[in-house]
């Protein structure tokens, strides 16, 4: 019985595991943000990732 | 011939068999026969005597002092319940014990009986229950283990087993303290037992059952005893084709490989854009970010890579990157350092950081794109140069890796459960399994 | 199928032979075993109360086996150390006879067998083996019996034996045989085991409260 289940279960994970690959998923965690002016090619200055944190950088030594 | 003479009475019926109600020579306690014939021996309620159930009399063949708590058993004489579609009454019961490494270990066996099928018994250890019945045909065995109506079964225990106390009746001469030698043989749910008892050699199968089953059979108030541990032939509720599990998993770890060949063929790793910027702290001031030229993602939904280098050397840099889709005003937004730290110390030399770092985008959709970078740079250097590189669709591995780890997890896991399950089962047998840990302590 | 009908020679009851066959009955009034001769019917013994006993098998009982069925038309009582057991002749439906035994609700079925090589009882052992009709036999259990009365139609004379021994052969499938040395030559049962159930018994004894 443990098995029929395990063999879904790999089934499952390997598609995943595929159409992961194919739609380009990644392990590292990146912000999004949406609608980003224009402008900001013209004025780089004017870009605040207001959708999420802007932090700067604390750490280092 | 003759028609004169008067017709002759009917002839008598022969007596219906009927409960028989006698009275224990010892003690005069009412002493009621439940088996129509077929019980050889029956106890007095009363005064524990053994008697002769053969003997209309009921002579007294044993007299036994309850020495130890009198047993009480769970499915009182004269329940009535269903087994295998026949109703059975319990006539008989018995508590019996073996000794194992100056343990011992106690169970209860009942006497079932039905005037047309015969008599079956119940065994009860721990809160496990069997069905037990005489094998009609002789199974074949040998020290290892034996074979009965084609199925071979495993030697789990030898022991001397002891009639600790007797109530009801049996068909065969009962004794308090009469000791038989007991074999089982297991082949779960199933269980094989030989048992010699005065150079007479008898052969029974019993069949695992749960005490739920037994209570709601006799139709029995309350609960069932618990069942504790793992009994001789119970069915394995986590057994499984574990090899089975195995061979599905190889199968599964090779199609992985086949999956990274052909994405890692597929990926373009195409290089979209690279330049190299140096960093000047006065021209910062002012304005520390600036955008890149634009360049072009093609393809459907892919991964984007984005290396960065620095000549960093005891200092850091920290580039605040948006990656921005001219068109659709997406962005994303994530920040890297590069930073590296080398130098001496008691235990020699030692380094920490690297000069280079990578990061990959996910499912950056194809279109036009530029960079927004805003560094940070390590207060102590003024200047300082450092290179983007951008790379278009490269394969992700460690989604491989985690795909493999979620592969091997649940079959690890199944092999686990049913291998302690077993270990459970055959630690009470004679053949218990190797002590893994020290926690023995002899050994060492 | 005519039954012969006759009267007692004791009582003056009436007897009706059910097997044509039969060579030796008990009047139900008085309890005489009575024998066919050509003529007549000849009281030759008296039985004796049976013992209470357990099975529930009774003259009249109907069954079947196979693809034949089968009528209970008389018993032999045998007692050992360890109890008791009785053999139940019955009449098949094609007019041959066989032996139904019920020892502790353990049944099955045998008819006789021409007698091929058999030990005598002083030569017969425990795991002797033989072979009959392509099957092995051996030797389980060697019993030592007495008989204890009889009932109905039998297909011999048979009363107030003292000690009689079986042995008791079994094979590895349902079949058995037992060997009979009741009289001067052994005699020869082969047959098998069968569930109660299988034989779908009419007509059964009544036990109270079940």
């Amino acid at each position: 019985m443990f098995r029929k289940l395990y063999l879904l279960y790999g089934l499952l994970t390997l598609g995943t595991a595929a159409f992961g690959q194919y739609r380009g998923w990644s392990l590292d965690t990146v912000n999004q943000l949406k609608n980003v002016p224009k402008s900001v090619r013209d004025n780089p200055g004017s870009y605040r990732s207001v959708y999420s944190g802007y932090h700067h950088y604390t750490g280092g030594k | 011939m003759s028609t004169s003479a008067p017709p002759p009475p009917p002839p008598p019926l022969s007596p219906r068999p009927r409960t028989a109600g006698l009275n224990c020579p010892k003690c005069g306690a009412a002493i009621s026969l439940r088996s129509f014939g077929q019980a050889i021996t029956v106890v007095c309620g009363g005064c524990h005597s053994i008697l002769d159930a053969k003997d209309p009399n009921l002579a007294i063949l044993q007299q036994f002092e309850a020495i130890t708590s009198v047993a009480k058993p769970l499915i009182p004489l004269g329940a009535r319940g269903k087994l295998r579609g026949t109703d059975y009454e319990v006539t008989g019961f018995q508590r019996r014990s073996i000794q194992v490494d100056g343990i011992s270990y106690t169970w209860q066996e009942y006497v079932l009986f039905n005037p047309y099928k015969g008599i079956r018994y119940l065994s009860e250890y721990n809160g496990h229950w069997n069905d037990i019945s005489i094998c009609k045909t002789l199974p074949t065995a040998d020290f290892s283990g034996a074979t009965y109506l084609g199925e071979s079964y495993k030697h789990f225990q030898s022991a001397e087993a002891n009639t600790d106390f007797v109530l009801g009746e049996f068909p065969w001469q009962v004794r308090v303290g009469e000791k038989a030698a007991v074999t089982d043989y297991v082949h779960p749910p199933r269980v094989l037992a030989s048992e010699k008892l005065d150079k007479e050699v008898t052969w029974s199968i019993g069949e695992y059952m749960y005490g739920r089953e037994i209570w709601d059979s006799f139709k029995l108030p309350g609960d069932p005893p618990k069942a504790w541990g793992v009994y001789e032939n119970q069915p394995s509720t986590v057994a499984t084709n574990v090899t089975g599990v195995w061979v599905a998993f190889a199968g599964f770890a090779v199609f992985l490989l086949v999956l990274m060949a052909v994405f890692d063929m597929h990926a373009k790793k195409a290089p979209v854009f690279n330049h190299t910027y140096q960093f000047n702290r006065a021209e910062a001031k002012s304005e520390p970010s600036f955008v890149s030229d634009e360049f072009e993602l093609t393809g459907g939904t892919a991964t984007v890579e984005v290396k960065s280098y620095a000549a960093v050397d005891n200092h850091w840099i920290y580039l605040n990157y948006a990656l921005i889709n001219q068109d659709s005003g997406q962005a994303w937004d994530f920040g890297r350092e590069v930073s590296y730290y080398h130098g001496y110390d008691s235990d020699g030399s030692w380094h920490e950081g690297k000069q280079a770092d990578d990061v990959t985008i996910p499912s950056v959709p194809a279109g036009h794109y530029y960079l927004r970078i805003e560094p940070e740079v390590d207060p102590s250097l003024a200047t300082i140069s450092y290179t983007v590189d951008v790379i278009r669709d490269v394969p992700v591995l460690g989604i491989y890796g985690i795909a493999f780890v979620a592969l091997l997890l649940p079959a690890l896991l199944i092999s686990w459960r049913a291998y302690t399950f077993e270990r459970s089962r055959w630690s009470e047998s004679d053949h218990p399994p190797v002590q893994m840990s020290s926690s023995s302590g002899d050994d060492e | 199928m005519s039954q012969p009908v006759a009267n007692c020679p004791n009582c003056g009851a009436k007897i009706v032979f059910r097997w044509s066959s039969s060579v030796q009955t008990v009047c139900d009034y008085c309890k005489s075993i009575l024998v066919r001769t050509d003529v007549d019917l000849k009281k030759v013994g008296q039985v004796a109360d049976l013992p209470p006993d357990s099975s529930p098998i009774q003259i009249n009982t109907e069954g079947k086996y196979g693809n034949k069925s089968f009528v209970v038309v008389g018993r032999i009582l045998y007692e050992y150390d360890q109890g008791g057991w009785n053999e139940w002749h019955v009449m098949m439906n094609d007019g041959t006879s066989a032996w139904l035994s019920d020892a502790q609700s353990e049944y099955a079925l045998s008819s006789s067998s021409k007698p091929l090589n058999l030990p005598a009882a002083s030569q017969v052992q425990v795991g002797q083996q033989f072979t009959w009709n392509n099957q092995r036999y051996t030797v389980s259990v060697i019993t030592p019996a007495h008989y204890r009365g009889v009932e109905g139609e039998l297909p011999f004379q048979y009363w107030d034996k003292t000690d009689v021994t079986f042995a008791d052969l079994r094979t590895e499938s349902r079949k058995f045989a037992t060997l009979d040395y009741s009289d001067p030559e052994p005699a020869l049962y082969l047959g098998e085991f069968v569930e109660f159930d299988d034989l779908k018994l009419k007509n059964l004894r009544n036990f109270e409260g079940w």
